[in-house]
């Protein structure tokens, strides 16, 4: 069992994993984009005569249990899944890595109380902590941002917090201490292009996070209105009519199972070139 | 999965030729109490009979009533065997039936169903029953049999009300406070509840009607599941509600039986009539609206074939119906253009008026948004949980209320969500009209029936002429049974136990 | 810092944390629009007077802040108060979901390990063979596929299209979606933690002392590198806890996750309040757990 055995394995995600991830992606972005354009059909147009009908020529995926085109509202939710998904990783970025940095930059106790606040945070089980903010906040996508954003910022502050204490014991800040530069000031201009490279990972863990605890709150009845297209409602109306029409509740099913596919595969490669936690070479 | 009781195999083999050549009833009579239902209807929320605020569907399995509701809607004796009711129409005389015990072996006497009366009228408040006890003048027992209840006035739908004020021992645990373990007469007792999961009613075998009931034992499960119809063709389930989207593939399992409730659920559109926004407080808008509304659609998509048309809250056949008022409704087929002009007649133009529409998650309420998405308003749907849309509805500041009630005791309970004080009015807009509140006080204190319904029906006259709330139609609820089980059919309402049927004349015999 | 030093402050902090999440979870979720009258008012049998008294009697009309303190002193005695729906202890309708949970999460963990650790002892072991590929597929597997997602599609599977297993109450595909999952979590970090040890300088000895692989496995390297899979355990439990929630309310288990949709849908203040408590309680007894074994197993940690 010597390191050579296993120097001849392709390595793990591969560039063809990254390739893959990336065409997903990509195609899931365009489709998000100019999907709704491209697609004929309305995705709030409901038709009841043609409940549940199977996919034909016109409809190439068929009609949801209200009749309406499953094509569009796929896309469509494409568009939703895509911003819940960047609106909540942005807010948690922010709220958790900008909070985090700041209260670690000024001293002892900022840091205390806030990261002391971010632990209770993520004491409490994500999907509780998003389903009473829900409750609290109503249905819709900008409650539902603020509370995703809410249940991973303190995530995103420990990375931030983890490397920020890495770096900031580094040769170079230290030399620019010296030479006088405040501690906010080291922060801006030397640690944080580093501390991004982690983020932009942690980024691609947390945004298929993200889209799956969208989808399940809207399975749960909370998350976006019942006619706003996206993955979660679609599977949560028609897995009722599973049995008379699975092509309403696979179609999402299969959208959402490949959009997170596309997010670990890329997250995986990036993870491997860009974290500058991890050690090189592994 | 059915299993068959040893016992019930035992007496089978021990029987062995000579039970092939007795008849069939006979063998029924002498077979003993077997097997356990296991049903799902609605859910139990509380032990004590009195307080409860909801379903009805499982109280009754152990506590019963002066009266009951037969399946034909009329009230019948069920634990009084009979009244009398003064010419004035104030004081009713109730026989207390005989031999009839409590689950602790106790007789039932007249000072018991007084104790209960009395505790429902100055302990509990809310409730169905509130409003008539706030009449109650006296209340006495003058013999073991014998209950006389005197009202300050006539109030018609007493006796229809009184099945659901069940008859508890007092000397149940909690009596003074809230019920634990309430000691009935009906035929099973209150045995294990798991709030939301299950609840298990061992048979009573000193039942006072002889030979129920007929199972051993009944299971409720009280879990919130929307689709009961997989856990019926599986077995899990031997009695449950189905909806109707469910029904094809039900009626195509050859083991599985559909009957319906007698009483209906109805669905309607509601404005906001405590504080209207403009331009919804225009008739001419309200008018266009419902001709937007295409109810024979909506009908067929929430209740297929068994759904039924209509601008009442009573349903067609019912006593209180009326077929002339039936046939003038004016919005029984939609008529886009008429909708239109008269948006045009009252000066609205829908692409700049917003549209507030608050509802369940239901598919249904979509069906109204997509209507008036198309006559062009700017629509905002708020889709809630239960107590978020109730929340929302009692702040009256939407505009449109797509919803359902189910099945009741007695029309009263409809007519009252639309009377100035009646209790949770959101959903019919908090209606405030001093003569529909007269004329339904008017109803209720007649004692002459059809002239009850006469004053009935002139306060919906009202409701339909103001636009308070438009009736889109009727349909029963599909209550599903596995062939296995025998002798039960659903009654008018939610009520599992009654005097003429029941879970406690079902039966579970062994599957073929 | 002494142990023991560094174990009280832990404690203290862990204890502070525990109030701050009772406190929050009890502003949280007044801030829901909606209580428990509103959902006993639904059926219509309540008017306003009615809904007054009803506030009242519950105390449901008394400030935040002293239904906070009346609330704190029981729950330091063990009072969890009495849920507002169903009129029973809150305790009693905890500790009847608790099996439930606890079953489900142990079974899970356990098959989880066990593959975990199997495959990568295994890929290990047997360096050319596809297991290697495996433990990276099946990771990928439990990054990628929201547990969410499997259940769903089991459900319409299994029960809806074959129809072999029941949809309620059945523990089979929940313990085996979870159990991949967590597998997948497992596998591929203690695969890469294995191959790294087993380039270290004593292994090699060992080899070429010509001890048994497996030996080498089973007695050297695997000891060592279960600091990792108790790292790995405080993780895989706060993201078990999201997983078994939506498996239990996908499968219509009685459990503790059951209980606080319910009781969130249903505005079950007290209930919601125990429940939270419990689980965040739960959490952070399974990280300190996992931080004084990691400690303990690793001597490289302590200072």
């Amino acid at each position: 069992m010597s390191a050579s055995a296993t120097a001849g394995m392709p390595r793990a995600g591969g560039t063809g994993g990254l390739a893959l991830g990336l065409a997903v992606l990509g195609f899931a972005l365009l489709a998000g984009v100019f999907g709704p354009s491209l697609v004929p059909h309305d995705p709030l147009v409901q038709e009841l005569a043609a409940r549940n009908a199977p996919p034909d020529a016109l409809h190439w995926l068929g009609r949801d249990h209200l009749g309406r085109d499953v094509l569009a509202r796929l896309v469509a939710g494409t568009r939703i899944s895509l911003a819940v998904a960047l609106g909540a990783t942005l807010l948690a970025v922010g709220l958790g890595a900008g909070l985090g940095l700041v209260a670690e930059a000024l001293g002892r106790w900022p840091s205390f109380l806030v990261f002391g606040a971010f632990d209770m945070v993520r004491a409490m089980p994500s999907i509780l902590l998003a389903l009473t903010l829900m409750v609290a906040l109503g249905i819709g996508i900008w409650p539902l941002i603020l509370a995703l954003g809410v249940a991973f910022a303190p995530h995103m502050a420990l990375v931030a917090r983890a490397t920020w204490r890495r770096e900031g014991s580094a040769g170079y800040v230290a030399a620019a201490r010296v030479m006088g530069a405040s501690s906010l000031a080291t922060l801006w201009r030397h640690v944080l292009p580093n501390i991004a490279g982690a983020l932009v990972t942690q980024a691609a863990i947390i945004m298929p996070r993200a889209i799956t605890t969208e989808s399940v709150l809207s399975f749960f009845g909370l998350g976006v209105s019942p006619e706003t297209p996206s993955w979660g409602r679609m599977i949560a109306g028609a897995s009722r009519y599973a049995e008379s029409a699975p092509h309403a509740v696979l179609a999402p099913v299969l959208a959402l199972c490949i959009a997170t596919l596309g997010f670990a595969l890329v997250g995986n490669r990036l993870r491997l070139a860009l974290d500058p936690l991890r050690e090189r070479g592994r | 999965m059915t299993d068959v009781p040893l016992n019930l195999l035992r007496r089978h083999l021990l029987l062995g030729g000579a039970a092939l050549a007795l008849p069939a009833s006979a063998l029924a009579q002498a077979t003993p109490r077997a097997g356990t239902l296991k049903v799902a209807f609605l859910g139990l929320d509380t032990a004590d009979p009195h307080r409860h605020t909801g379903s009805i569907a499982v109280q009754q399995v152990y506590v019963e009533t002066l009266t009951s509701i037969a399946d034909d809607g009329t009230v019948k004796p069920f634990l009084a065997t009979g009244w009398e009711i003064s010419p004035d129409g104030r004081r009713y005389t109730f026989t207390i039936r005989e031999g009839v015990r409590f689950h602790n072996g106790r007789l039932l006497t007249a000072e018991d169903v007084r104790a209960n009366a009395v505790r429902v009228r100055d302990q509990v408040r809310g409730g169905w029953l509130s409003a008539p006890m706030r009449l109650v003048e006296s209340l006495e027992a003058p013999d073991a049999r014998t209950f006389v209840m005197t009202m300050k006035e006539p109030y018609g739908p007493l006796l229809n009300l009184l099945s659901e004020l069940w008859i508890v021992a007092p000397e149940s645990e909690g009596w003074a406070q809230t019920i634990r373990l309430p000691i009935g007469t009906g035929p099973f007792r209150f045995g294990q509840w798991q709030p939301n999961v299950s609840f298990q009613a061992p048979a009573f075998a000193q039942y006072w009607q002889p030979g129920l009931p007929r199972a051993e034992a009944v299971e409720f499960s009280l879990r919130d599941d929307s689709d009961l119809s997989l856990a019926l063709r599986a077995g899990d389930l031997h009695i449950g509600r189905v909806g109707y989207d469910k029904l094809a593939s039900v009626r195509a399992d050859p083991n599985l039986e559909v009957q319906f409730m007698k009483d209906t659920t109805w669905w309607f559109w509601s404005f906001n009539n405590r504080s209207p926004r403009p331009p919804f407080n225009d008739i001419r808008v309200r008018q266009a609206v419902s001709f937007m509304l295409d109810k024979p659609a909506f009908m067929r998509f929430v209740a297929g074939d068994a759904g039924v048309v209509t601008n009442q809250m009573a349903a067609p056949g019912q006593f209180f119906w009326d077929k002339a008022m039936h046939g003038a409704d004016a919005h029984a087929a939609p008529n886009e253009e008429r909708a239109r002009a008269l948006l045009r007649e009252a000066g609205v133009n829908p692409a700049t008026t917003p549209c507030r529409i608050v509802s369940w998650q239901s598919a249904y309420s979509e069906i109204a948004v997509q209507a008036m998405r198309k006559l062009g308003f700017q629509v905002e749907h708020l889709a809630l949980d239960d107590i978020g849309a109730q929340r929302r509805l009692g702040q009256y500041d939407w505009d449109l209320a797509p919803f359902a009630s189910g099945p009741r005791a007695d029309i009263f309970l409809r007519f009252v969500r639309l009377m100035s004080d009646g209790p949770n009015v959101g959903l019919w807009g908090g209606t405030r009209d001093a003569e529909f509140d007269r004329l339904v006080r008017a109803a209720i204190a007649s004692v002459d029936l059809p002239e009850r319904r006469r004053l009935y029906l002139a306060a919906w006259q009202r409701a339909i002429d103001n636009y308070y709330t438009v009736v889109i139609g009727h349909a029963p609820e599909p209550i599903v049974n596995r062939r296995e089980v025998k002798g039960y059919a659903p009654g008018f309402t939610w009520g599992q136990h009654r005097v003429d049927g029941g879970l406690a004349f079902a039966a579970v015999t062994a599957r073929s | 810092m002494s142990t023991a030093l560094h174990a009280g402050l832990g404690l203290l902090r862990q204890a502070m944390l525990l109030a701050g999440i009772a406190i929050a979870v009890f502003l949280l979720i007044r801030v829901v629009p909606g209580d428990v009258v509103d959902a006993m008012a639904l059926e219509g049998s309540l008017d306003d007077d009615a809904i007054v008294a009803l506030r009242a009697e519950l105390g449901l009309d008394a400030g935040a802040l002293t239904q906070f303190r009346i609330w704190a002193a029981r729950a330091l005695s063990g009072d969890f108060g009495t849920s507002l729906r169903f009129d029973r202890p809150a305790a009693e309708l905890i500790l009847a979901a608790a099996p439930t949970t606890i079953g489900l999460a142990a079974l899970a963990l356990a098959a989880g390990l066990a593959l975990g650790i199997g495959l990568a002892t295994a890929a290990v072991l047997w360096p050319r063979s596809p297991l290697p590929a495996l433990v990276e597929g099946l990771n990928l597997w439990s990054i990628a596929l929201p547990t969410f997602c499997v259940g769903l599609a089991a459900i319409l599977v299994f029960s809806v299209w074959l129809g072999w297993l029941p949809i309620i109450g059945q523990w089979l595909s929940p313990v085996v979606i979870l159990g991949i999952d967590i597998g997948g979590q497992v596998a591929k970090p203690l695969f890469e933690d294995l191959k790294e040890a087993a380039t270290a300088a004593h292994i090699r000895t060992a080899r070429a002392k010509g001890l048994s692989p497996v030996r080498i496995v089973l007695r050297h390297l695997l000891p060592n590198a279960l600091t990792t899979v108790v790292a790995l355990g405080g993780l895989i439990l706060a993201g078990m806890i999201g997983g078994a929630l939506t498996m239990e309310v996908l499968f219509g288990l009685p459990g503790l996750g059951t209980l606080a949709y319910q009781a969130i849908s249903g505005r079950d203040y007290p209930v919601i309040q125990a429940v939270v408590l419990i689980f965040a309680a739960g959490v952070v007894l399974v990280n300190g757990l996992a931080d004084l074994a990691q400690r303990a197993l690793d001597p490289r940690l302590r200072r």
